[in-house]
C-alpha cells in the first residue's frame, strides 16, 4: 500500500516536472509552468472574485444536478427491475445519453433565456440520463433473493422497492452520483463560456489574456473541486458497503 | 421470441406516445419557443432532400474521423501499458484523475491559442474528449483480465510475446469496444462542441444560424440528426462486436 502511494506521488512529481519543463520551453504565453500559475492562483484565491463567480454557479449547478439524481435514481431502480418500465423508457435514455449538452445550449437559450433555469436545466439534462443508466445497470444486477426473502416476508411491492431495492443499490447510486457530477460540471461549464457568464465565462474571458497563467489557475480549481467531490463519494461508497468496491468499480468502468 | 417482439411493440409504442405527447404538449406555443415534433420531422426531411445536412454533416464528419482515429492509435497502447502496469498505473492514477476532472470544453481557450479556430483545434477537442475516455477504459479492460486465462496460457508453454497477442488481447477486446463505443460517442459530442464555440462550420453554423432566426425546428433537426449519428455509430459498433466477439455474450 506504501508503495502504491509512493508511485502515486512519484507520478504526481513527474507530471509537474514535465510541465513545468515544456512551459518553460514553450513560454508563459503559450503554457504557464506551474512556477508561474501558482502565485497566481494564490493571487486570484486573495483576490475573490474566482470564488465568488465558483460559488455562484456551483450554487446554480447544484439546483440541476440534485433534481437530476431526486428523479434519476428511482427511475433508474424501476427501470432496472421491471421489464414494462425498461422497454417504455429505455428508447429515450439511449436517445439523450449520446445527445450532446452543447447542442443543446442554443435551443435552451430560446427556451428558458440566459437565467438560472437555463442553467439548471442544461444541468439536469446533462447529468439524469447518466444517473439513470448507471442506476439501472445496478438494478439489474440486485440479487432477486433479496426480494423474494422480503416479498415472503410479507412486503408489498412498495416496500420490496424502497427498502430493500434502493439499500441494496446504495453503492451504485453513489457512483451514479460521482458520474453525473462529472457531467453536471461540464454541463456548467458547456453552458457558462457559451453565454459567457460565471465560471465559465471567466475561464472564457482570462482565455483572452496574453498569459496562460489565470486560465490555468482557473482550470487548478475545477480540477480540485472535481478530485475533492469524487473521492468524498468514493469514500462514502466504501463506509456504507465495502464489500461492493470492485463491482462498482468495473460498473462504471464499462458506462454506457 | 415473443418476448423480444413484446419489447419491440414496448418501443414502438413508447416512442409515438413521446411524441405524441411532445406534439400535444406544444400545440398552444409558438414555434418560436418549441416546435412539433412534426414540424422537426418535415424539417429534417427538407433539410437532408435539399442537401444541406448531409453537407454539413459530411464536413462535421471529417473533423470526427480525424480526431478519433488520432485519439484510438495514442490511447490504446498506453491504455494496455497502464493496465497490465501496476506501478505504471499507481504513477499515471493521480494524473488520469487529475485530468479527466476538468471539462474539456475548458480547454477550448488553451486550443485556441495553439491551433487558431479552424479545423487543426476542431480536431484537437475532438481528440481530447475522446483520448481520456478511451485510455480510462481500455485501462480498465487490460487490468481486469482473468488471471486463471494467463496462468493457463504461462503452464501451456507460452512466451510474453504469444501471451499478449493470443491471451491478453482477445480478452481485453470486449473492453476495447466497450472503449471505442464511449470515445466515438464523446468524438461526436466534440464534433459538435468545437463547431459551436471555435468558428462556427457545418453543423454548428446551421445550428447558430437557426438560432439567430429563432426557428427551433431548425435546431432540433440538427440535434435529431446528431442523436441518429450517434447511436448508429454505437449500433454499429455494437454489430461489429457480436461478429467480432461471438463468445462475449452482452445481455
Amino acid at each position: 500500500m506504501s508503495g502504491r502511494i509512493k508511485y502515486n506521488l512519484l507520478g504526481i512529481a513527474v507530471a509537474l516536472t514535465v510541465w513545468e519543463l515544456v512551459g518553460r520551453a514553450l513560454g508563459t504565453d503559450l503554457f504557464a509552468p506551474p512556477s508561474v500559475v501558482f502565485p497566481e492562483y494564490v493571487a486570484l484565491l486573495w483576490d475573490g472574485q474566482m470564488l465568488r463567480e465558483l460559488a455562484t454557479s456551483l450554487r446554480q449547478m447544484i439546483v440541476g444536478y440534485g433534481f437530476a439524481c431526486l428523479i434519476g435514481i428511482p427511475v433508474g431502480a424501476a427501470m432496472g427491475r421491471s421489464r414494462l418500465w425498461d422497454a417504455l423508457l429505455h428508447p429515450w435514455l439511449s436517445m439523450f445519453v449520446v445527445t450532446s449538452v452543447a447542442s443543446l445550449v442554443p435551443l435552451f437559450i430560446l427556451v428558458f433565456g440566459t437565467g438560472f433555469m437555463f442553467r439548471a436545466a442544461i444541468v439536469f439534462a446533462a447529468s439524469i440520463w447518466y444517473v439513470m443508466l448507471t442506476v439501472y445497470h445496478g438494478a439489474r444486477g440486485v440479487e432477486p433473493r433479496f426480494i423474494d426473502v422480503g416479498r415472503s416476508f410479507g412486503a408489498n411491492r412498495w416496500q420490496a422497492f424502497w427498502e430493500i431495492l434502493l439499500p441494496a443499490l446504495y453503492p451504485y447510486v453513489i457512483t451514479a452520483m460521482r458520474i453525473g457530477l462529472v457531467h453536471a460540471i461540464r454541463a456548467m461549464v458547456v453552458a457558462e463560456m457559451f453565454i459567457i457568464v460565471g465560471y465559465g465565462g471567466l475561464i472564457y474571458r482570462s482565455g483572452l489574456s496574453l498569459s496562460t497563467a489565470p486560465l490555468l489557475a482557473l482550470l487548478v480549481t475545477l480540477m480540485l473541486i472535481g478530485v475533492t467531490a469524487n473521492g468524498l463519494l468514493r469514500e462514502g461508497a466504501r463506509m456504507i458497503a465495502p464489500w461492493y468496491e470492485r463491482r462498482v468499480a468495473s460498473v462504471s468502468a464499462t458506462q454506457v | 421470441m415473443t418476448r423480444r417482439l413484446n419489447t419491440l411493440a414496448l418501443t414502438g409504442l413508447s416512442l409515438v406516445m413521446g411524441l405524441a405527447l411532445w406534439e400535444w404538449a406544444v400545440r398552444d406555443i409558438s414555434r418560436v419557443v418549441f416546435a412539433p415534433p412534426s414540424a422537426v420531422l418535415v424539417r429534417l426531411a427538407t433539410d437532408i432532400a435539399s442537401g444541406v445536412l448531409p453537407l454539413a454533416l459530411l464536413g462535421s464528419l471529417a473533423t470526427l474521423a480525424a480526431g478519433f482515429l488520432l485519439a484510438v492509435a495514442l490511447a490504446m497502447p498506453l491504455g494496455f501499458l497502464i493496465g497490465r502496469n501496476a506501478k505504471v498505473a499507481a504513477m499515471a492514477d493521480p494524473v488520469l484523475n487529475a485530468i479527466y476532472a476538468v471539462p474539456p470544453v475548458a480547454m477550448v481557450p488553451f486550443l485556441i491559442i495553439w491551433f487558431g479556430l479552424f479545423f487543426e483545434a476542431r480536431v484537437a477537442l475532438v481528440f481530447l474528449m475522446s483520448f481520456f475516455e478511451i485510455l480510462v477504459t481500455v485501462a480498465a479492460g487490460a487490468r481486469n483480465v482473468d488471471p486463471t486465462l494467463l496462468a493457463v496460457g504461462r503452464s501451456f508453454g507460452a512466451g510474453r510475446a504469444r501471451l499478449v497477442t493470443r491471451v491478453m488481447l482477445p480478452a481485453s477486446l470486449p473492453f476495447v469496444f466497450a472503449a471505442l463505443r464511449v470515445g466515438l460517442v464523446r468524438g461526436i459530442n466534440a464534433m459538435i462542441t468545437a463547431e459551436l464555440f471555435l468558428a462556427a462550420v457545418n453543423l454548428g453554423a446551421l445550428m447558430k444560424h437557426s438560432a439567430q432566426r429563432f426557428d427551433t425546428a431548425g435546431l432540433l433537426a440538427v440535434i435529431a440528426l446528431l442523436c441518429l449519428v450517434g447511436l448508429a455509430a454505437q449500433a454499429g459498433l455494437k454489430s461489429l462486436e457480436a461478429r467480432l466477439l461471438p463468445w462475449h455474450v452482452r445481455r
